[in-house]
């Protein structure tokens, strides 16, 4: 199997994922990561997976794998940082989303989750600051989507 | 509540509050489709073992927060009325909606006199239904929308921010509603609706405390009134116009909203009796505002079942209303063809 066949295979189960359909999803991400393991996106992807069927530990290994493929893989520190948040680990939570949202200052969700962190941590007003980018750029996000729908 | 999705501890905390105080479970679901304000599917409306809260997909932070609590205050205040006395909504009947029609029609004939393009029979019939409806559907909200806003307000100083800029969204889509329809609408309808929306943004720009949110700055409509002189109002062109009339009749709303919302202590204890309270509270409000626009008759306080079938069998109640007041007039064809 080719790099590009592996890929078209993580595409359908980024297709199966998103409609919920999971135990698809996952068996399309298996199969992808046993023909190209050296696919960051593709242990990302899978991590993403089982963070939505509530499995973060395993979750927290294949952001691992991801991240040793790409130290700077942004979107692997992000559902890290999930992975943790979930299992109540705010510190490390924090520490991995402070990575993403410095490797992607766009990164909604890693600046929501830092903000979420540090507000478990008891540090309410460095969270406000992280809060507030986060929702600084979901505004503008939500704005460039209306845009798109008056444009439909 | 069971969820992977991150929440911040001010949302979290009261998500587990209402479960806790009204007994239920609440599911968190994200759409890409879901509308803009999220949905609130909630077991004291529908025969459900649980609520669901269903918000935009691309909602990932704070505006996925200010939902939550949105929806969730919705909920406190309709499991508390369940709980402690009965919850009931604004609905309507086939003789109700008769009573409506035939208001309408009226008002609409009277309008019709004074235009130049008159409208045409079969358009102006139709619009009738939909007008009634459409009161129906914002004297079930707007009311409501008012007590949440300045419930979360208090209660979740954390989300402000993201509650102000959710607020002007909502603000500006619903002064643009009915907009192209304008000359269609009979004139006391369309200042009606205009002047409910005012109101509510006119107090949520008092309960807010961010100058951003003034509706006479920010619908372009109502630019021409703000620091208006009264003499200048009563003389000029603007009293001849509907958006005057909107204002006008707005301040009258907005004083209705205003008495009994700003006696709340919003910061107190939130129990299922304070819910109630609310509850109560916007029961009255929506009362008034019934009153001040004289649709007494027009709708009755129904379990929210009731209101489900009334929808099912709207074209069944249009259909006989029109009946009723036109007689053998409204023939089978145009029955058919509508």
């Amino acid at each position: 199997m080719t790099v590009k066949e592996a890929v078209e295979l993580l595409r359908k189960g980024f297709s199966y994922a998103k409609r919920t359909k999971y135990k698809e999803a996952m068996s399309y991400y298996d199969k992808s990561l046993t023909h190209d393991p050296k696919n960051p996106e593709a242990w990302y992807l899978r991590a993403s997976l089982l963070i939505d069927t509530g499995r973060s530990k395993e979750a927290l290994v294949d952001c691992d794998k991801a991240i040793a493929l790409d130290q700077n893989y942004a979107p692997a520190w992000s559902k890290k940082g999930l992975a943790y948040y979930n299992l109540e680990q705010f510190k490390e939570g924090l520490f991995a989303s402070t990575r993403a949202s410095s490797l992607n200052g766009n990164d909604v969700s890693a600046w929501y989750l830092k903000g979420v962190c540090l507000d478990e941590l008891g540090r309410s007003d460095e969270a406000q600051e992280a809060y507030g980018k986060s929702l600084e750029l979901e505004i503008i996000l939500d704005i460039e989507n209306e845009k798109k729908k008056v444009g439909r | 509540m069971k969820t992977e999705m991150p929440l911040s501890k001010p949302i979290r905390h009261f998500l587990n509050k209402t479960e806790e105080l009204l007994d239920t479970q609440i599911s968190l679901l994200r759409e890409p489709e879901a509308e803009p304000g999220g949905t609130l599917v909630d077991c004291y409306t529908y025969d459900i073992d649980h609520n669901v809260i269903i918000f935009p997909a691309q909602y990932v932070g704070l505006l996925k927060d200010f939902i939550i609590a949105k929806h969730c205050t919705n909920l406190m205040i309709k499991g508390a009325a369940s709980k402690k006395g009965e919850y009931k909504v604004c609905s309507y009947t086939e003789d109700t909606v008769a009573r409506g029609l035939r208001q309408i029609y009226l008002d609409a004939l009277k309008d019709e006199v004074n235009k130049r393009d008159k409208l045409p029979v079969q358009k102006l019939i139709q619009m009738l239904f939909i007008l009634f409806t459409h009161f129906n559907d914002d004297l079930n909200e707007l009311p409501w929308n008012a007590i949440i806003n300045a419930s979360v307000y208090h209660r979740m100083p954390k989300i402000r921010k993201t509650q102000l800029y959710h607020v002007m969204k909502e603000s500006k889509n619903d002064m643009d509603e009915m907009m192209e329809q304008e000359d269609i609408v009979p004139r006391r309808y369309f200042v009606l609706n205009k002047a409910m929306f005012y109101a509510r943004d006119m107090f949520l720009a008092k309960t807010l405390p961010a100058d951003e949110l003034m509706p006479v700055l920010n619908i372009p409509q109502m630019k021409k009134f703000n620091h208006l002189e009264v003499k200048e109002m009563l003389t000029t062109r603007w009293t001849h116009t509907a958006w005057y009339q909107s204002k006008v009749f707005g301040d009258n709303m907005l004083e209705i909203i205003e008495k009994p919302l700003n006696q709340v202590n919003w910061s107190a204890e939130p129990s299922l009796d304070y819910y109630y309270d609310l509850y109560k509270i916007g029961f009255n409000l929506t009362n008034q505002l019934i009153s001040y626009m004289t649709m007494k008759d027009w709708y009755v306080w129904e379990k929210p079942k009731h209101l489900l079938t009334a929808h099912d069998n709207k074209e069944e109640y249009e259909k006989k209303a029109l009946r009723k007041i036109f007689g053998d007039l409204i023939s089978d064809s145009w029955e058919e063809s509508s």
